[in-house]
């Protein structure tokens, strides 16, 4: 009944949809910033911003990533568990730092990267742990 | 500053709490429609079709327009990088809910793994 074996076809739309899942937080951070000089202390002020955000190109860029993403991520859940899936779907965790230095000139603390890199490491030991339930079950 | 941040990380558990619950709807209409074999155009076509309309996929759609919504001001008011760590808190969400509601078995490696994304998260928000 469980459904945990990963191929090379579910493997590459993994990655697709970490490149895309990047490209995702990419566009709406840029939608985000763009209404910079609004400052959000309330409902009523969220709900300008909101207005505001969903006005600008970037943010229906990053919708329209996640359509994409949606339909690749509908594939892979019905061809393996949610617990197996996520976990290989996560090197985004590493994608979007990188892209936040290079892209949005984002600064990075070396205790913030050894958090990224923990974050990481218990991503992999989950993956891990997927891969060892299916070696038991054999 | 302080203050900020725990506001910042409230507001990005509460995204996660909403994607979580997003992914359960999305997981429980997927596997109500047993969908196995080969995938092609037609097929997979045929299968959001199928999708679209299990009510279901339409509450996990409210809640991702939620967690957008909720994004979108988290992203307002703090870098990207931070965020986007912080948001692996959903791992620890998906984890109680793979185990708890959708009754996927896992192992102690995995509760370790999950432990490690909490000190992860803990480490990424002390600057």
């Amino acid at each position: 009944m469980l459904k945990k074996k990963v191929t090379l076809k579910i493997l590459l739309l993994l990655v697709a949809s970490d490149i895309l899942e990047t490209a995702i937080h990419f566009f709406f951070k840029k939608g985000a910033l763009a209404q910079g000089e609004l400052l959000v202390v309330d409902l009523s002020s969220a709900i300008v911003f909101l207005k505001a955000v969903f006005s600008s190109p970037f943010l229906w860029a990053g919708l329209l990533t996640v359509v994409v993403v949606f339909i690749i991520w509908s594939t892979i859940l019905s061809k393996i568990d949610l617990s197996v899936a996520v976990p290989i779907a996560s090197f985004s965790y590493i994608l979007v730092p990188v892209v936040s230095v290079i892209c949005l000139h984002e600064q990075i603390s070396v205790l913030r990267w050894i958090g990224i890199l923990l974050i990481l490491a218990g991503v992999i030991l989950v993956s891990l742990s997927s891969g060892e339930r299916t070696e038991q079950k054999k | 500053m302080r203050a900020g941040l725990l506001i910042t990380l409230f507001m990005i558990s509460l995204t996660s709490l909403c994607d979580t619950i997003n992914q359960l709807f999305l997981k429980s209409a997927i596997d109500s429609l047993n969908f196995g074999g080969k995938f092609n155009f037609v097929r997979i076509f045929k299968f959001i079709f199928q999708l679209l309309i299990r009510p279901r996929v339409w509450l996990s759609f409210v809640f991702s327009v939620i967690s957008l919504c909720i994004w979108l001001l988290v992203l307002s008011r703090a870098d990207l990088n931070f965020a986007f760590s912080a948001d692996s808190m959903h791992y620890i969400f998906i984890a109680l809910a793979s185990r708890f509601i959708l009754k996927e078995k896992f192992s102690s490696l995995r509760w370790l793994g999950t432990g490690l994304l909490v000190v992860g998260i803990v480490f990424v928000s002390l600057n």
